[in-house]
């Protein structure tokens, strides 16, 4: 059904192409799982195999590319191609034009023009599928990024295209949600619809894909069967490098007391009791709007507790300004685009040591070495969003790094990072916990939390439900529910 | 979170209406704003939007904005009794007595009642647009405008622009929030507001321009550009809608014919 035949792209000013010499050939039906790391060519791959660079975008295109045994070319714009092809993109808050879930996917059926009881119809049918009814009338902007990744993936699904293009669309989807995804991708496909699923990680469809495509560099470096894939490049080390499990017995960095915060009626943060010691490497685990990024905000004063109390250091973080907890306190967001904003690298770090007053010569040398730190010593002069993801992310860590915390928090530091970089990143951890920083980080990542990770935090509905020690750091594993109010148990 | 122009989801008179004779009011009341120099016929409008909005429940969206409004109304008279000298003089900014002895910048009629004309009609605008903008769905908007034939480039535009609103004051405050952790303190009042500029409107813009090509993207894989024409029955009209346009066209002859202009 889509066909390439040596098929190459260059982006419009680009002096190497983005995909080189690709023969690709995907019947109807099949379930194609296409991977490979940052910059491998996956989305561009995507973007060609949906006509959107003969159409819309241009740049330097060579080799054929047929849709249906037609050439991509002979299709009346993306106009006529929409009408066979769906296609879901990795930003879910961009996909999202209207201001309710429900006039989101009723738009897309009705300039179809499709009868009324059709859409009504289809309408209840995918959100129930997709599980967001009960978001029927709620505005995009007060979705959290799962919701709204579902909520794009309904509008594209309601649409019955027969082709459908995921790419990197469930990123931000938690482990419950990636498994209806799975389910609902699996009906499709017993329905006879062709699927291309495009990810870094594509462990979750292994299972129901027919074939794997790896890129590298913009060329296809292998097909396999998902079996022989997961043979070949899934043989998951088992490190073997163990800390020694931190001492508990001396005072907490931070001391959560029966805090609880709401928003409006929603009760967020539910009468916690936490503490967590100097040098501990701690991970909050939980699903989609468990409370998990509620929680950390309040370890540097960005919220104020609704009642209870947090102690950072000793000091009471609903009394303390917030210029003075970050001192203590660093936290990185999930977004490094949502900091970033000077135009080197150098003067992005030297902003916050601007402003806790560290100046001069000191400055210079904090610069450097948390640049040394995370791997960008190279890039001082470099334009900051001019650096790929994985490096803005570790930029975003530099900048709070360098103003010295004792405790650090990130917040989903491995979302949208492929699995080099993920592990990239969580090396660093390990060596800001040699250093002698604490560190928490906010995450859905379960296999990264098993292999890296000594404490586990899980949240649900804005409470603590387990709080245990990885079994790989220590033998002394308690049983989570004995945890839960006690605390630490090491 | 203070939530600007977006639609409210209600069940009111004004919600009921047909959005094409909304916009029908809503074209007029702008134009008799533009035409007319009388302040009496511009505050007959204002109070005639805001009984509207009171009689769907709504006054206190209209009254959200009575900062903003107010804050301009005192700009614009200031600007008048600057830039224009006509009519009798009521007395001065600066008194007399002060810098000089005659007093400093006259305070005109004719420049407060062209003042006091200017803010009724951003109050008049504001709040018909306003009520329009929240008391109709977005996708009902959209076909209303299809319907009179507005290119629907131009009609995506719009919605969009209502739709990202919310969001934009979202991404403002987390950007906010990120530069706090970073112990950004720009302080307070309108000198922390222009300090906050570059650390904030930064990643902001950037960030939005950077979402257009997947929403652009996202607009033709949903067929929203090949969309051209509404079955004009998902349309009707209903008495209040004959009642709102009837109102502002018989205001509209008042004027021209009673030389109000």
């Amino acid at each position: 059904m889509i066909e390439l035949r040596n098929f190459s792209y260059t982006y419009g000013t680009a002096g190497t192409p983005a995909l080189d010499s690709i023969n690709l050939k995907i019947p109807d039906g099949e379930l194609l799982l296409v991977t490979g790391h940052s910059a491998a060519g996956k989305t561009t791959l995507a973007f060609a195999m949906a006509g959107i660079f003969h159409h819309e975008i241009g740049g330097r295109i060579e080799g054929d590319l047929s849709f249906k045994g037609k050439d991509i070319r002979g299709f009346d714009g993306m106009k006529e191609l929409s009408r066979h092809m769906g296609m879901v993109f990795d930003d879910a808050e961009s996909q999202l034009i209207f201001t309710t879930v429900e006039e989101e996917i009723r738009s897309g059926l009705e300039n179809r023009f499709h009868s009324e009881a059709e859409i009504g119809r289809r309408l209840k049918e995918v959100m129930e599928l997709c599980e967001i009814s009960h978001l029927k009338h709620r505005a995009p902007h007060t979705l959290s990024g799962g919701q709204k990744q579902k909520v794009a993936l309904a509008a594209t699904l309601a649409l019955d295209t027969e082709v459908l293009i995921l790419d990197e669309a469930t990123a931000e989807l938690d482990t419950k949600a990636v498994r209806k995804v799975f389910s609902i991708l699996k009906r499709l496909k017993e329905a006879g619809k062709t699927i291309i699923i495009v990810d870094h990680n594509i462990d979750d469809f292994l299972e129901i894909g027919d074939r794997v495509v790896l890129l590298e560099k913009g060329k296809i470096k292998a097909i396999k069967s998902p079996s022989d894939f997961k043979a070949t490049f899934h043989t998951h080390e088992e490190s073997t490098t163990s800390l020694p499990l931190s001492k508990n017995d001396g005072q907490p960095i931070i001391s959560v007391k029966k805090l609880t915060q709401r928003y409006g009626e929603v009760l967020a943060l539910d009468n916690i009791d936490l503490d967590i010691y100097p040098g501990e490497l701690v991970a909050i685990l939980g699903e989609n709007g468990s409370g998990k990024t509620t929680l950390v905000k309040h370890f540097n004063g960005l919220l104020r507790p609704y009642s209870g109390n947090v102690t950072v250091k000793g000091l009471d973080a609903s009394m303390v300004p917030i210029n003075e907890l970050v001192k203590h306190t660093g936290l990185v967001f999930q977004n490094p685009d949502n900091m970033l904003f000077e135009d080197t690298v150098e003067a992005e770090i030297n902003f916050g040591l601007n402003n806790i007053g560290v100046k001069g010569p000191e400055a210079a040398r904090a610069i450097l070495h948390s640049l040394e730190l995370v791997n960008l010593g190279e890039k001082q002069k470099v334009f900051p969003r001019n650096l790929s993801r994985g490096e803005r992310q570790r930029l975003a860590v530099a900048c709070v790094v360098a103003m010295k915390p004792e405790l650090l928090v990130l917040d989903e530091p491995t979302t949208g990072l492929d699995a080099e970089e993920s592990d990239r990143m969580m090396q660093l951890m390990r060596k800001l916990q040699q250093e002698g920083h604490t560190i928490v980080m906010v995450t859905h990542n379960l296999q990264i939390v098993r292999d890296h990770v000594e404490r586990v935090i899980r949240m649900e509905s804005g409470k603590i439900v387990e709080n245990s020690v990885n079994r790989k750091f220590s033998s002394k594993e308690c049983v989570s529910k004995e945890c839960v109010r006690g605390g630490t148990c090491a | 979170m203070k939530e600007i122009m977006q639609y409210i989801n209600r069940d009111s008179f004004l919600h009921r209406m047909n959005p094409l004779s909304k916009i029908a009011a809503v074209t007029g009341i702008i134009a008799l704003g533009v035409f007319t120099t009388n302040p009496e016929v511009l505050a007959v409008m204002v109070l005639g939007i805001f009984l509207a909005s009171l009689g769907a429940g709504l006054q206190q969206e209209l009254l959200k904005q009575l900062k903003l409004l107010v804050f301009l109304s005192v700009t614009l008279i200031l600007l008048t009794v600057f830039t224009l000298k006509s009519g009798e003089t009521v007395g001065y900014l600066i008194p007399a007595g002060i810098l000089t002895a005659g007093g400093l910048v006259p305070v005109t009629t004719g420049a407060l009642d062209f003042g006091t004309v200017l803010s009724l009609r951003f109050f008049a605008m504001l709040f018909a647009f306003q009520l329009l903008v929240v008391t109709t769905k977005p996708s009902d908007l959209m076909k209303a405008l299809l319907a009179i034939h507005i290119p629907v480039d131009y009609v995506l535009m719009f919605v969009i622009a209502l739709r990202f609103i919310p969001s934009l004051q979202i991404e403002g405050q987390r950007i906010h929030e990120a530069q706090l952790a970073r112990g950004y303190n720009p302080g307070k009042g309108l000198r922390g507001k222009i300090m906050s500029v570059k650390p904030i409107l930064v990643p902001l813009v950037a960030n939005s321009l950077g979402r257009t090509q997947v929403l652009g993207l996202t607009m033709d894989m949903r067929g929203y550009r090949s969309r051209q024409s509404v079955e004009k029955n998902q349309l009707t009209w209903n008495k209040t809608d004959i009642a709102a346009v009837g109102c502002v066209a018989v205001m509209g002859l008042g004027v021209v014919l009673g030389g109000f202009m």
